[in-house]
């Protein structure tokens, strides 16, 4: 499948947790990157978009429901889908978000068949 | 009206929830009259507000956090793990078994605020709630071979009616 994939988590376990997971569904990316925050995802945005984005919401210097807003802005990502990755669980916050411009959502605990089932329509 | 038997089978669902879809590791209630946690342990604890406020500690050995560790990030058991791994392995695990939780009890007590989890050394998770404050303790078998404690401080908030969402004690 060539089609590539940023984790944006604070976590640096975090982010390594959900790389082996999405490996362990059996998923493949020919390009994978991670950001620390929104602004991080943002910079390595503008230098080149992903398929897929993979977003915490609640992170320092720009939490995720920002970063959705500020992806939707920009053209070149415009094909991106994006999946929030939290531990929130309020259908308000899912509502909320999914508005401003996600495509999908998985709560923390996930499970490998969670990110089958999530990310698989968008790589087909 | 949430009993304090909810909340600590809330706590126990939540976190034996966690431990198996992300840690791979069995966690059962202990049956032992008091188990307790050998040498140097580690705390993570994250506080609440809401209708309910509070504090939500996990606590076990070192040894015991770096085999969660392990676990989580999929390593060799040989390979050294670092301090900042184990803690913040902790960390997540502290903040997934806090959003279960909440999830469980947002029907009974509403939505609740949660704060950035925290990993310290040490052992008894204790806070300021004053009066009124209840605590519950489980102690749990964690891959049949480590001992841990979950632990609950709340209280009502004092700025909501408690008979709307108060909690028995």
């Amino acid at each position: 499948m060539a089609k590539s994939l940023m984790i944006v988590d604070d976590s640096a376990t975090m982010r390594k947790i959900i790389m082996r997971t999405v490996r362990m569904s059996g998923l493949s990316f020919k390009r994978t990157e991670e950001a620390g925050n929104g602004v991080e995802a943002l910079e390595k945005l503008s230098v080149g978009p992903v398929d897929i984005l993979l977003v915490d919401i609640n992170m320092p210097e720009m939490d995720g429901a920002e970063l959705v807003k500020k992806v939707r802005e920009m053209p070149a990502c415009k094909k991106t889908k994006i999946v929030m990755v939290s531990t929130e669980s309020s259908q308000e916050v899912i509502e909320d978000v999914m508005a401003d411009g996600a495509d999908g959502f998985i709560t923390k605990p996930f499970t490998p068949e969670k990110f089958q089932e999530k990310l698989s329509p968008f790589l087909n | 009206m949430v009993e304090q038997a909810v909340l600590g089978d809330a706590l126990l669902q939540g976190t034996k929830e966690v431990f198996e879809t992300m840690v791979f590791m069995s966690l059962e209630e202990s049956s032992q009259f008091d188990p307790s946690i050998d040498g140097r342990a580690l705390l993570g604890s994250i506080a609440f507000k809401g209708n309910l406020e509070g504090s939500l500690g996990i606590c076990c050995s070192v040894p015991c956090a770096q085999a969660i560790a392990v676990n989580m990030l999929g390593i060799d058991a040989t390979e050294k793990i670092n301090e900042e791994e184990t803690c913040d392995a902790m960390c997540e695990v502290t903040n997934m078994v806090m959003g279960c939780l909440k999830s469980k009890l947002e029907d009974a007590v509403g939505v609740l605020e949660v704060s950035i989890p925290s990993v310290v050394h040490g052992r008894e998770l204790k806070n300021n709630l004053g009066k009124g404050a209840s605590k519950i303790l489980v102690k749990v078998n964690i891959a049949d071979e480590y001992v841990g404690e979950l632990s609950l401080l709340y209280r009502n908030s004092p700025e909501q009616p408690s008979d709307k969402h108060g909690v028995d004690k």
